[in-house]
């Protein structure tokens, strides 16, 4: 590890953050100067990864926090980016002049397809994957070579593994790390099981021998609990089990204590299971989960309400089919009158192909409810077009000004959910903010 | 009442990039001109007479998933010949257009062997390397010139290719900088085409309706079809047409 990566991490960022930029470009260049510059530091304490297709962002958010409220330093990419060289962005910048990193535990949110590039190059003592899902397809491949590209790296890791144990394409992680411990966190079954899955889902085959998967119940999607009958793999034992999920109510109970979390969905009561795994491994007191439950922040662009004048626009951020019926059904679940404005967009961080919008269960709020959906952002015309073919009876319009959108919406109705792809997101809560500041 | 009668093949595996959406657009359309579209799917190890259909869906899905129902689908060759016989059409995306050919080499180089109803082949791009993004082509069938919008998303690579469906205007097509994309002979139409296909192409699904209203009622023809009021397409196809700088006339081949 050379100091003068290092330096040249340090000296660009203060440059950069002159300039107002920063983000990954010091890594890059410190990575250029230094391809092994990860290799070198030194950790206090412990590293933990968390990758995933959904959900990594809130679970790492959680994680530090979750080590911060029990009082230690952390060290995270919370504002930065996922991919390597954001990561060493961060871990330079906070790195000391002997290469020692200043923190007690070091938090890390990595992009799935940047596993390979970080897990070997970091002493890690845990990696922590929630789920895989199709996700952006033309960027990320068919999901097969991503989750290989992940094993590929696992035979020479000796850290902990915690994975989302309903998942089969993170439960099959474990059978390539054997010099891993492997610990599971899941859901059991209650009243929102159950056994016929119509969402488009992964892993419908035996990742070890091929055959078809049995499901006792499904929770979302394909995670659930599975078994193959024919060679046994399947969900194993959970360290830590969450039981009696109100969604409504957004608790769940766990070592028959309950909690109540400020995100809603099934897939957010994920994510609070695999920070229970965290705090279980590292010995964590529970009044640092509590109290991290408590002051956890709404992140932008996750049910997020705007209130006026009696009136309540909520944004949501969608990106792929899972992520985006989850937000179907919170808005399945809100009986009252509403519009629904859909900024899709197609640029690369979007993903350049729309067709998700046809995994998408959009039908669950073309009902008599829904007074109009507008269509807005670069691929408006085939967003209405997939409300026309799910056969939405409304109003239906296209809107190019996310702005006149918003405030269209909110004259037809007191309650408006506005559903944006990533690039669209800022430009919404912009527009949603003029309208109902 | 007029009646299609249509099999979605493997509709729990062959589901890649929302390729239901041809089913749901092939209904819609049917049903606003009054026609009965009734479908079934067909899954691994169910038993069907696919002649019994007028016509015959099947998507793309990913490599491994594919190759389970490699042994169900070779064990249907002859009722497949039977159908296609008999006239019943064959609408295949993707993955389904490669197990008509003679093979198909997955990403792994393994060579999986198709049904060899056409003389091509599909070998996988080097280094993995995939064919990726919006594609705008040019199909001729049956005498008429369509511009069809799409999105490609394919490490195969189609050669020998005997009757192209039609000719790029922007994209790739059957192989890296093919010129010509997808099959047609008159029975199978096979085609890399994603996005999902129909929607954006609502001439093309009325051509798929009409070639399968043509197995009871020969002399049936697309244009039979009332038109339909549907203002969203054109906007779609705009967005993309005038990105790449093109119009809505196809080029006549």
């Amino acid at each position: 590890m050379s100091k003068l990566s290092i330096l040249a991490a340090k000296v660009s960022y203060s440059l950069l953050s002159l300039a107002g930029r920063g983000g990954s470009l010091p890594g890059s260049i410190a990575l250029k100067l230094d391809p092994n510059s990860l290799k070198g530091l030194k950790f206090n304490g412990p590293v933990i990864l968390v990758t995933g297709t959904n959900g990594k962002t809130s679970t790492a958010n959680m994680i530090s926090s979750l080590f911060e409220k029990a009082g230690k330093k952390v060290v995270s990419n919370r504002k930065g980016d996922n991919l390597k060289a954001g990561i060493t962005s961060v871990l330079l910048q906070n790195a000391k002049g002997n290469g020692e990193v200043d923190a007690d535990v070091v938090v890390l949110e990595v992009d799935e397809l940047n596993v390979r590039h970080v897990l070997p190059y970091l002493p890690v003592s845990a990696f922590v994957v929630n789920n895989f899902f199709r996700d952006q397809l033309d960027r990320a491949r068919e999901m097969e070579q991503l989750i290989e590209s992940i094993e590929g790296v696992l035979p020479e890791y000796t850290g902990t593994l915690i994975l989302n144990g309903n998942d089969p394409n993170t439960v099959r992680l474990a059978l390539k790390a054997p010099k891993a411990k492997a610990r599971y966190f899941g859901i059991d079954r209650n009243k929102y099981s159950f056994t016929e899955s119509k969402e488009a889902s992964e892993g419908k085959f035996c990742p070890v021998c091929g055959h078809r998967l049995e499901y006792d119940y499904y929770q979302y999607s394909h995670i659930g609990r599975f078994h193959c009958p024919n060679c046994g793999f399947a969900s194993p034992s959970m360290e830590v089990l969450l039981k009696d999920i109100d969604l409504n109510r957004q608790t769940f109970l766990f070592n028959d204590k309950k909690f109540k979390g400020p995100y809603e969905g099934m897939y957010s009561m994920y994510n609070y299971a695999a920070v229970l795994a965290v705090l279980d491994q590292f010995n964590l007191p529970m009044a640092a989960f509590e109290k991290m439950l408590k002051d956890a922040p709404r992140p932008a662009g996750r049910n997020e309400r705007f209130k006026k004048d009696g009136k309540e626009v909520i944004l949501n951020l969608v990106k792929n089919p899972t992520g985006a019926n989850e937000v179907m059904k919170v808005i399945e679940r809100d009986g009252t009158q509403k519009a629904v404005v859909i900024v899709l967009n197609d640029h690369e961080q979007d993903g350049t192909d729309v067709s998700w919008i046809y995994d998408t269960q959009f039908e669950k709020f073309m009902n008599p409810q829904t007074e109009c959906v507008i269509c807005s952002g670069t691929r408006a015309g085939d967003m209405a077009l997939r409300m026309y073919y799910g056969g939405y009876k409304g109003d239906l319009s296209i809107e190019p000004d996310i702005e006149a959108a918003v405030r269209k919406a909110a004259e037809k109705a007191d309650t408006v959910y506005v559903a944006a792809t990533y690039t669209a997101l800022l430009p919404s809560r912009k527009a949603i903010g003029k309208v109902m500041g | 009442m007029m009646k299609i009668k249509c099999a979605w093949m493997y509709h729990d595996i062959m589901d890649l990039y929302g390729d239901k959406g041809n089913i749901m657009t092939l209904q819609k359309r049917a049903k606003e001109r009054g026609i009965d579209f009734e479908y079934r799917t067909v899954g691994i190890g169910e038993p069907a007479d696919l002649s019994e259909f007028d016509l015959v869906f099947m998507g793309g899905g990913a490599d491994k998933e594919q190759e389970a129902l490699i042994p169900d689908l070779l064990s249907r060759k002859e009722n497949i010949q039977k159908a296609l016989d008999e006239k019943t059409f064959f609408l295949l995306i993707c993955g389904g257009y490669q197990l008509f050919g003679q093979y198909y080499e997955t990403a792994n180089h393994d060579k999986v062997p198709g049904l060899q109803f056409a003389d091509y082949y599909t070998a996988t791009g080097k280094g993995r390397s995939r064919c990726i993004g919006n594609i705008v082509i040019d199909a001729t069938l049956d005498g008429e010139t369509l511009r069809l919008i799409g999105f490609e998303n394919h490490g195969g690579q189609t050669e020998n290719v005997a009757h192209p469906l039609g000719k790029v205007v922007h994209g790739n097509g059957n192989a890296f900088n093919a010129g010509y994309e997808g099959y047609y002979d008159g029975r199978i139409l096979g085609t890399y085409l994603h996005g999902p296909l129909l929607p954006k192409n609502g001439e093309l699904a009325d051509f798929v309706l009409s070639k399968a209203i043509q197995k009871k009622n020969p002399d049936f023809k697309r244009q039979d079809l009332a038109p339909i009021d549907n203002p969203w397409e054109e906007p779609a196809r705009k967005a993309l047409l005038e990105r790449f700088h093109l119009n809505e006339n196809p080029e006549q081949m």
